[in-house]
């Protein structure tokens, strides 16, 4: 019982500070990503690696066209090249002069997530450790939130896909990872940053009383990645790879508009402008001219 | 159906670990902590044996099969079942990264559509029948007459089983069938340059220039080449020029993209060769007098007019090489996919001999002391081999394995007509696909992951080592049978010798490796399983350079018709990707379509066809016709049309079935005049709306980015200004 109370209290005390100071967090970690367009390929490995390790279900074709597709990675993949070749790409007879540009997208975990306070229940919320995260039990299906989100990262189980004729028909079923449920009709997914292995890394640190260590958890894009061009870690621990790529970048979580000391830098957030405030600094593509 | 069976007694029993300390080797991993650790009762037994611990997932490192790249796997397994699988990081192949289809192979492994059961062709139709009466037919059946098997790449302790048994049932013929291989510019390799299968640095190049060589998604050792390529891509940033007539996922990285026309890509490397020559004093070190007057020949206006492409691009390739060196020049892919591919190859290392690559970008390789042990690399030259054997009469009894020849073979070699008169047919598989539907006897396998098993991967940096491919979990379809085991037997029975000491293939792995290795220690054996590998000695090959032939003529007639590139994928593969859903929904790389094939065409063959994006359109060949949907974008020579390979199945499974088209099936007959090599960028097609569309399915609906900044690229020379390292 003093447990409770202990954590009512410091409940109220969060919550005071966070009026205070606005939009304070007192976070245990802060997840972030570091993704560098230069060295992504576009392969798609990380996908799979998604569909694999997250009990993704497969959807068939004729759903997949009515965009009820559950990849919570996606690759996008364009053709234009806006910063070096303005112009060629609207001539129709000409032949691609470069290669396509491709984009790994999962969910942001914007630290000023737009789905989450549309969530009539609060099945989306944020974590100690600084994830969007959703719950699975609590979600009533009214999709406010993928409605709401910038970058359409957030899918919904229109089906079940758990019967024979769904995505794992026996002996498919004996693959899907004990870690994490398999999520039923009518309920709201999206990526985690594979939590079940931070939880998992953050278990076995408190067992042998320490922190999570740097490289500790590796989520399963980042670590199937043939070029490593994705990075992951905590942005508290100003040791990690992924703070000293922040810092190096001049890109600083909380603002909606980095005022940076040297702007030709790489590093960007996407729709930043919308104060969404993610966790995922790209580097931008680099091209010969 | 299969829990209740999943026996850890007998699967520790079979991976031969009995003693105590020994039964976790393979674990070298960080486990993980499960969430619901202490709450979870329902487990796969109601009493674990002692060394599982309910939740706690372990690893044990093996060897992937997709390819035959060979790279290094770890499998997560937990309550008896593997569930995840990640790349080993002490494998040199990867490096502990995976692709897709490395991902994936669990779906195959957990396939609904295995075979469970060995089948025999009773009054026409395929029945299940005991182990014991399809070995006794077999038995029987191969005594007389001629035998030959066909098998993918085949390596290590496997092959040298296979070629036991076909020893002893009095067979000659082995046919390696592969369609997916660099078969081309091996040979060239080993021609020209004395060695078959030379080093890559892509990383100390600063100019990579390749024809056609997907070195991103199909070429030789795909995942190695990547990591390699992140190197490359590190400040001092290289640039990736690629030529080639669709866009592969190599070209979809490419800094300078050049579409050419299909089957000139010889001609576009010697008008570099000229430029270089005569525009940048390049003197041609090595390069006989004869290749020299061919180089002159080719001016770059000439070649523009031949590949179309502009003079000031050819130029500018010639310039990019002649101020970056070292440099490097592959050949592969769609550039060797015609009857004169071998001169492609031949080219691209001419240019390597010209810029001084030769010993700094291509270094010699390392072969093994061991060759009976070395790969019998796959090529489709095989396969037209063995539907020429088949339809002579030249077979009577045929094994095949990890070879699906009815499905690859175009109908202009008559491939079913010729496996109609094989007299008696054994397939061993995993699945039934094309091949094993028409054989008279099928022997189901169990899964890689089920199997043991040494590969040699196809490519290596140094040292050499053998991949060992060891059981990750007991078999999910109880019945089946590991490959080396079935062979073993088939070899006993026919009387092989000095084999009787082996009561299956593990004994024999074993006992082999432990000869190899001259060691007999539990202990040592254990750690050659935690790693995954062992190293074999090899002997250091010596690089020299002599021109090869260079022959830059095309047969191209300009009749109207278009022509067609069969092209390779990284996800479906040659085929074997297509029964599994988790490649079948992910996205291509480039067309981004899913679940189905569809042709790529240029927006001004498009239109001056009358053909929209999703338009079913009709592709008729000399020897066929498929029809599949345009999917239309800028990425591809308007004198061609490209259709993957992979779908278009008429088996194989539940996913794979009535999939899709198979742009194999109607290539005409024509092959590499060298080696043979079906040719994939050959076949004249006339091509048609079928009048029908409908909406594709594919993961991006727009190709723009509409001003958002969604991918923003900056131009190398600012990064190098910012970054530094120029």
């Amino acid at each position: 019982m003093s447990s409770l109370f202990g954590n009512i209290l410091k409940g109220w005390t969060d919550y005071t500070k966070g009026i205070e100071e606005g939009g304070h967090h007192e976070y245990e970690h802060m997840w972030g990503m570091v993704i560098d367009l230069d060295k992504c390929t576009g392969c798609n490995a990380c996908s799979v690696a998604c569909y694999a390790e997250n009990n993704i279900a497969t959807v068939g074709e004729e759903k997949y066209v009515a965009r009820q597709s559950m990849q919570w990675l996606r690759v996008e993949r364009y053709f234009d090249e806006p910063d070096i070749d303005p112009g060629a790409i609207d001539d129709e007879n000409a032949m691609q002069e470069r290669g396509a540009s491709f984009l790994p997208m999962m969910c942001q975990q914007c630290n000023a997530a737009t789905c989450e306070p549309v969530c009539p229940v609060a099945a989306t919320y944020h974590t100690p450790d600084g994830l969007n995260a959703q719950i699975y039990n609590r979600c009533i299906g009214s999709r406010y939130c993928a409605n709401n989100c910038p970058y359409r990262l957030r899918v919904f189980n229109f089906y079940s896909y758990t019967d024979e004729n769904g995505a794992w028909p026996e002996p498919m079923k004996q693959q899907l990872n004990p870690d994490i449920s398999v999520r039923e009709k009518g309920v709201m997914e999206k990526c985690t940053f594979c939590i079940q292995r931070i939880n998992a890394a953050k278990d076995k640190a408190k067992m042998e009383n320490r922190q999570v260590t740097e490289g500790e958890v590796k989520t399963a894009c980042q670590q199937t990645c043939p070029t490593q061009a994705i990075m992951f870690g905590d942005l508290l621990n100003p040791e990690s790879k992924v703070t000293q790529a922040w810092v190096r970048q001049q890109i600083k979580l909380g603002k909606y508009k980095q005022d940076r000391e040297n702007p030709t830098l790489r590093g960007y957030r996407i729709f930043e402008e919308l104060n969404t405030d993610p966790s995922v600094l790209y580097l931008e593509r680099v091209r010969e001219e | 159906m299969n829990q209740s069976k999943l026996d850890r007694r007998q699967f520790l029993k079979g991976l031969g670990l009995g003693g105590a300390g020994v039964a976790l080797a393979g674990c070298d991993l960080p486990s993980y902590v499960t969430l619901e650790q202490g709450e979870e009762n329902v487990i796969s037994y109601l009493a674990p044996n002692e060394y599982v611990i309910p939740g706690v997932g372990v690893w044990y490192a093996s060897t992937c099969v997709g390819c035959s790249a060979g790279c290094g796997i770890h499998g997560r397994v937990r309550e008896g079942r593997v569930l995840k699988l990640e790349g080993n990081p002490d494998s040199g192949v990867n490096m502990g990264r995976l692709c897709q289809m490395g991902q994936a192979a669990l779906q195959h492994h957990f396939n609904p559509d295995r075979i469970a059961n060995p089948m025999v062709r009773k009054n026409g139709a395929l029945v299940e029948a005991s182990w014991d009466e399809a070995i006794a037919l077999i038995n029987e059946k191969s005594k007389s007459g001629k035998a030959a098997w066909v098998t993918g790449t085949i390596s290590g302790h496997q092959r040298v089983m296979a070629q036991t048994h076909l020893g002893a049932i009095g067979g000659s013929r082995h046919y390696a069938v592969e369609q997916i291989n660099a078969n081309v510019w091996k040979t060239a390799c080993k021609d020209i340059i004395n060695d078959p299968n030379p080093e890559i640095h892509l990383e100390k190049a600063k100019v990579i220039f390749s024809l056609g060589a997907d070195f991103l998604g199909t070429f030789i050792s795909p995942v190695h080449f990547a990591a390699s390529y992140a190197e490359f891509r590190t400040p001092p940033r290289g640039t990736l020029i690629q030529a080639e007539p669709a866009m592969s996922l190599t070209g979809g990285n490419a800094d300078h993209w050049v579409g050419i026309k299909p089957g000139s890509e010889t001609a576009l490397a010697l008008g570099v060769a000229n430029a270089l020559m005569n525009n940048h004093g390049v003197a041609g070190n090595g390069i006989s007098n004869a290749t020299k007057t061919l180089i002159n020949k080719h001016d770059p206006e000439t070649v523009a007019g031949i590949c179309a492409v502009p003079v000031g691009r050819i130029e500018k390739i010639a310039a990019s090489l002649a101020a970056n060196s070292p440099s490097l020049v592959l050949a592969g892919g769609s550039a060797t996919g015609n009857a004169n591919g071998y001169s492609a190859a031949a080219a691209a290392l001419m240019l390597n001999q010209m810029l001084g690559n030769i010993g700094t970008t291509i270094t010699a390789g390392r072969e093994l002391a061991y060759p009976q042990l070395d790969l019998v690399e796959g090529n489709s030259a095989n396969l037209k081999d063995l539907a020429i054997d088949a339809n002579e009469g030249k077979i009577d009894v045929l094994f095949v394995s990890g070879a699906n020849p009815l499905f690859l073979a175009p109908k202009s070699l008559k491939m079913l007509e010729g496996w109609n008169k094989v007299g008696f047919k054994v397939v061993l598989s995993s699945m039934l696909d094309e091949t094993a539907e028409a054989a008279d006897v099928v022997l189901p396998l169990a899964s890689s992951l089920e199997d043991w098993g040494s590969h040699i991967p196809s490519y290596a940096k140094g040292t050499r080592n053998l991949a060992l491919q060891q059981p990750l979990m007991e078999p999910v379809f109880p019945n089946t049978r590991g490959f080396g085991d079935v062979v073993l037997a088939l070899a006993k029975d026919a009387g092989a010798p000095g084999l009787d000491d082996y009561d299956d293939y593990y004994g024999y792995l074993r006992s082999a490796i432990s000869a190899l290795k001259k060691t007999d220690s539990e202990k040592e054996w254990n750690g050659f399983l935690m790693a995954g590998q062992t190293q074999i000695p090899s002997l250091g090959r010596k690089l020299s350079y002599s021109d090869g032939k260079i022959t830059p003529t095309m047969n191209d007639s300009d009749d109207g018709n278009l022509t067609l590139i069969a092209s390779a994928r990284m996800g479906m593969w040659d085929g074997r990707g297509a029964n599994l859903p988790w490649l079948q929904e992910s996205p291509d790389q480039i067309s981004k379509v899913v679940w189905d094939s569809w042709a790529e065409l240029h927006p001004k063959t498009a239109k001056s066809l009358g053909i929209k994006d999703g338009d079913y359109i009709n592709i008729k060949s000399a020897s066929g016709e498929v029809t599949t949907r345009a999917f239309i974008y800028k990425g591809i020579h308007p004198g061609a049309i490209a259709v993957p390979i992979g779908r278009g199945h008429s088996a194989l499974g539940r996913y794979a079935k009535d999939n899709g088209v198979n742009p194999l099936s109607i290539l005409n007959g024509a092959s590499d005049s060298k080696t043979g090599e079906i040719a994939t960028t050959a076949t004249k097609v006339s091509v048609k709306s079928a009048g029908k569309n409908k909406q594709m399915a594919k993961l991006m609906e727009i190709d723009r980015q509409h001003g958002r900044k969604l991918v923003a690229t900056i131009s190398a020379d600012k990064q190098r200004r910012t970054e530094g390292g120029a």
